[in-house]
C-alpha cells in the first residue's frame, strides 16, 4: 500500500525553476514538497553554462523580468548557506563585422532605451578590457550588469535552502497522473505514492509537455539541445562573460546576427566562453532541435572549439577534458511560459525558459510563489501566458 | 644488492634499517627525496637503480611510505630473541588491527610465514600509507614484501565493507582535491546517484574525468546509500575520452 502524502504546494521539477519557487514559496511560510524524477539539477539546469547575460534578452517583458531577476542575486548570495560562485563581472558581446557592429549599435540603444546600460567598443576600446581577441572581431557591446552564477549550486543551494524552511524534496519521484476534480487539483499520483495538494506548479523543464498532458493542457515546450565543452583550469584571465554576435542571432532568431556558414545554421551556433571560478573555460555553444537525445557530438564539439578560436586564439593550448550537452526546455519564442491554466484551478506554469531558466530563476520563483499563494503577482506576467500562442 | 642486504642485517641489530629490493630501472625518486640521511641515491639519470648505505639509514621510514613501488621495507633485530620485526607499506583499505595474526607473503605472493601485527603507522604527509610492523622469526625477515589477510581471502560484500576503512581527509578525488569527508558529508545530503555526487561535489569533474576515483566513489555511495551499483550508476562517459588542445579540436594546429 502506498503511502499518503500532503502537501500544501507540490512543485514539479527539482531544476532551478522548482528549487527557486519551492525557496521563494518556503520563505512565505508555505508548505512545499518538490517532487523530482532523477536528482536535482539532472537536467537543464545541470547541464549549461552560468550565463547571467541581460543584453541577450529580447527587448520588452522579458528584458524587464531579467532586470528584475539581476536585482534579486545578491539576496540570494547572502541568504544561501552555498556559495553559488556570482561574479558580477559585466558581459561582452562581440562582433566580427561592421554589420554586426551596427546591428550591436542599434541594440544598445534599444536596450538603453529600456533602462539597461550598455556600452558599444570600438575596436581599440575593446582592447582595454579584454586584451586580446582575434584578428576578425571588430569591436563589441559590453553590458556591465551582466554576471555569473554557477548554475548547479544555485539550483543546490536553493532547494538545500528551501529544505531547511522545511521543503520536502523527494527524489527518484515521478509524477504519473493529476487527479482533477470540480476544475480543481486535488491530488498528484507518484512512482512514490499519491500527494493531496490543491496547488501545484509545473516546473518540469523539458517534461512540462508530458505533464500538460495529464491535465489536457498543451504546453509547448520542446527540448534544445545545447552542447559546451569544459577545458582544463587555468589561472583567472577572462575578466568578463563574453559572446559572439551570432550567439544572439541563434538566440533571439535575429536575421542580421545569424551565422553566415550553413553548418554553423544548421548546429545553431554561437559563441559563448565564461571562466568559472574554479578555473575551467565554459566554450559554447549551439541550438539544435534532436528531441531527447543529449550526447555530445563531434562535429558540433569542433565547430564550437573552431568558432571560440576565431574570438580567443589564445586558448588554443588549453586541453579540452570534457563536453556537455543539456536539453533546453524551448517554448516556440523562447519566452518563459508562467502563470495559470484555464480550467484547471491551482495549476501553475513556470517552465520553457528556453536558455534563460538560470538568469530568470530567481524572479520566476518569487511570481510563481505570489500568484500560487495571492493569486496576483508584483510584476505583470502575462506576457508570459500559454494563452499568448493561440 | 645482496651484498647491501648482510649489511642491512647486520646493522637490524642496532636500529631498525631500510630494506631497499628495487629491481626495476625506471624514471623514479621519490626515494631519494624521501630520505633526509641521504642514505638513498638515484642521482642524475632518473631511471638508474637506486644506490643505497644502510649505514646512514637511521630507520625513519619515510622512504618505505613514499616509494610508489613498495619495494622498500624495514627490518629490525633488536630484540635478539630470533624474532625480527618487519615494517612494510599496506595500501589496501581492508582494515588491519594491532595484534591481528596475519600472513606474511614473499615478492611471489606465497606464504612464508604467521606474523603477528604490532605496530600500524600512518605515514607520507598528503597521501599517507599505512605502514604496517610484523613480527616474525628472523630467518624468514629479508624474504618479506607484504602481508595479507590470514582467513577469508575473498570475504562477502558486506564484510568487505565493514572492513573498509580510510581516513577521513583522504583524497577521494585528486584532481578536484575533494577529501573523503566531504564526500561523505554530500552523501548524507540524500544523493541517489554517481553523477548527482559529481555535480554537488566537483569529484569526476577534473583532468582525469573519474577514471581514478570513479570505482572509490561507486562504493562510498554503495555504502551509504545502500543501493546496488546499477542503481548508483556510471558517470557518463563524454568526449573527449583523454584531453585535447582546443586547437587540434578546432582544427588550427592541425
Amino acid at each position: 500500500m502506498a503511502e499518503i502524502m500532503s502537501s500544501e504546494v507540490v512543485v514539479i521539477g527539482g531544476g532551478v525553476i522548482g528549487a527557486a519557487t519551492a525557496y521563494y514559496l518556503c520563505r512565505e511560510g508555505a508548505e512545499v514538497m518538490i517532487v523530482e524524477a532523477d536528482d536535482l539539477a539532472s537536467g537543464a539546469s545541470g547541464a549549461c553554462d552560468g550565463f547571467l547575460s541581460l543584453q541577450t534578452k529580447a527587448l520588452g517583458a522579458h528584458l524587464r523580468l531579467a532586470m528584475e531577476s539581476a536585482k534579486l542575486f545578491p539576496s540570494l548570495v547572502e541568504d544561501l548557506e552555498v556559495d553559488i560562485e556570482y561574479r558580477p563581472c559585466g558581459g561582452l558581446i562581440l562582433a566580427t563585422s561592421q554589420e554586426q557592429m551596427k546591428e550591436l549599435r542599434a541594440r544598445a540603444k534599444a536596450l538603453s532605451a529600456e533602462g539597461l546600460e550598455v556600452e558599444v567598443l570600438s575596436a581599440s576600446e575593446l582592447k582595454k578590457i579584454l586584451p586580446e581577441v582575434g584578428k576578425e572581431v571588430k569591436g563589441g557591446s559590453y553590458c556591465p550588469l551582466d554576471a555569473q552564477v554557477n548554475p548547479i549550486s544555485l539550483t543546490l543551494g536553493l532547494a538545500h535552502k528551501a529544505q531547511e524552511m522545511g521543503a520536502t524534496i523527494l527524489r527518484g519521484c515521478r509524477v504519473e497522473n493529476i487527479v482533477v476534480t470540480n476544475n480543481r487539483v486535488r491530488e498528484i499520483h507518484t512512482s512514490a505514492g499519491s500527494i493531496h495538494s490543491r496547488r501545484v506548479v509545473c516546473a518540469a523543464g523539458i517534461g512540462s509537455n508530458q505533464i500538460g498532458k495529464m491535465i489536457i493542457v498543451d504546453v509547448p515546450v520542446l527540448p534544445q539541445r545545447g552542447q559546451i565543452l569544459v577545458t582544463e583550469p587555468q589561472e583567472p584571465v577572462l575578466p568578463h562573460i563574453v559572446a559572439g554576435a551570432e550567439y544572439l542571432g541563434t538566440k533571439g532568431n535575429l536575421q542580421a546576427l545569424l551565422p553566415a556558414e550553413e553548418e554553423a545554421m544548421k548546429l545553431g551556433l554561437g559563441f559563448t566562453a565564461e571562466q568559472t571560478k574554479s578555473g575551467n573555460f565554459l566554450l559554447g555553444s549551439t541550438r539544435e532541435f534532436v528531441g531527447f537525445d543529449s550526447q555530445t557530438t563531434p562535429e558540433a564539439m569542433n565547430a564550437i572549439a573552431r568558432n571560440a578560436l576565431r574570438f580567443l586564439p589564445w586558448i588554443k593550448d588549453l586541453d579540452v577534458i570534457r563536453s556537455f550537452a543539456g536539453l533546453r526546455p524551448c517554448s516556440p519564442d523562447g519566452l518563459p511560459i508562467l502563470g495559470t491554466v484555464k480550467g484547471v484551478k491551482g495549476f501553475y506554469l513556470a517552465t520553457g525558459h528556453s536558455g534563460d531558466g538560470i538568469c530568470l530563476a530567481p524572479i520566476t520563483g518569487k511570481v510563481l510563489s505570489e500568484l500560487v499563494l495571492d493569486g496576483e503577482t508584483s510584476l505583470d506576467i502575462s506576457p508570459f501566458s500559454l494563452y499568448r500562442f493561440k | 644488492m645482496k651484498g647491501d642486504w648482510e649489511k642491512v642485517w647486520e646493522e637490524a641489530r642496532e636500529r631498525p634499517v631500510a630494506l631497499v629490493d628495487c629491481r626495476q630501472e625506471i624514471p623514479c625518486n621519490p626515494c631519494e627525496e624521501a630520505c633526509r640521511k641521504g642514505a638513498i641515491r638515484v642521482g642524475e639519470d632518473l631511471c638508474s637503480a637506486p644506490v643505497y648505505d644502510p649505514g646512514r639509514c637511521d630507520g625513519c621510514g619515510r622512504c618505505v611510505a613514499l616509494c610508489p613501488g613498495m619495494a622498500i621495507f624495514l627490518l629490525d633485530r633488536r630484540g635478539g630473541d630470533g624474532q625480527a620485526e618487519v615494517t612494510v607499506p599496506w595500501e589496501m583499505c581492508g582494515e588491519i588491527v594491532e595484534g591481528e595474526r596475519i600472513w606474511a607473503v614473499d615478492g611471489k605472493g606465497k606464504v612464508l610465514t604467521e606474523g603477528k601485527v604490532v605496530k600500524i603507522k600512518w605515514m607520507g604527509g598528503r597521501w599517507p600509507t599505512r605502514l604496517v610492523t610484523i613480527r616474525i622469526p628472523e630467518e624468514r625477515a629479508l624474504k618479506v614484501r607484504g602481508v595479507r589477510f590470514r582467513e577469508n581471502s575473498v570475504g562477502s560484500s558486506e564484510e568487505v565493507d565493514q572492513e573498509y576503512d580510510l581516513p577521513e581527509d583522504y583524497p577521494v578525488c585528486r584532481c578536484e582535491d575533494v577529501s573523503r569527508e566531504e564526500v561523505l558529508k554530500f552523501l548524507k545530503m540524500g544523493l541517489r546517484s554517481l553523477t548527482a555526487l559529481r555535480r554537488s561535489s566537483r569529484v569526476g569533474l577534473g583532468y582525469c574525468q573519474g577514471i581514478y576515483c570513479q570505482e572509490q566513489l561507486r562504493k562510498e555511495l554503495g555504502m551509504v546509500t545502500r543501493r546496488s551499483e546499477e542503481e548508483t550508476g556510471m558517470f557518463k562517459v563524454r568526449p573527449p575520452v583523454r584531453p585535447v588542445k582546443l586547437g587540434r579540436l578546432g582544427g588550427v594546429n592541425g
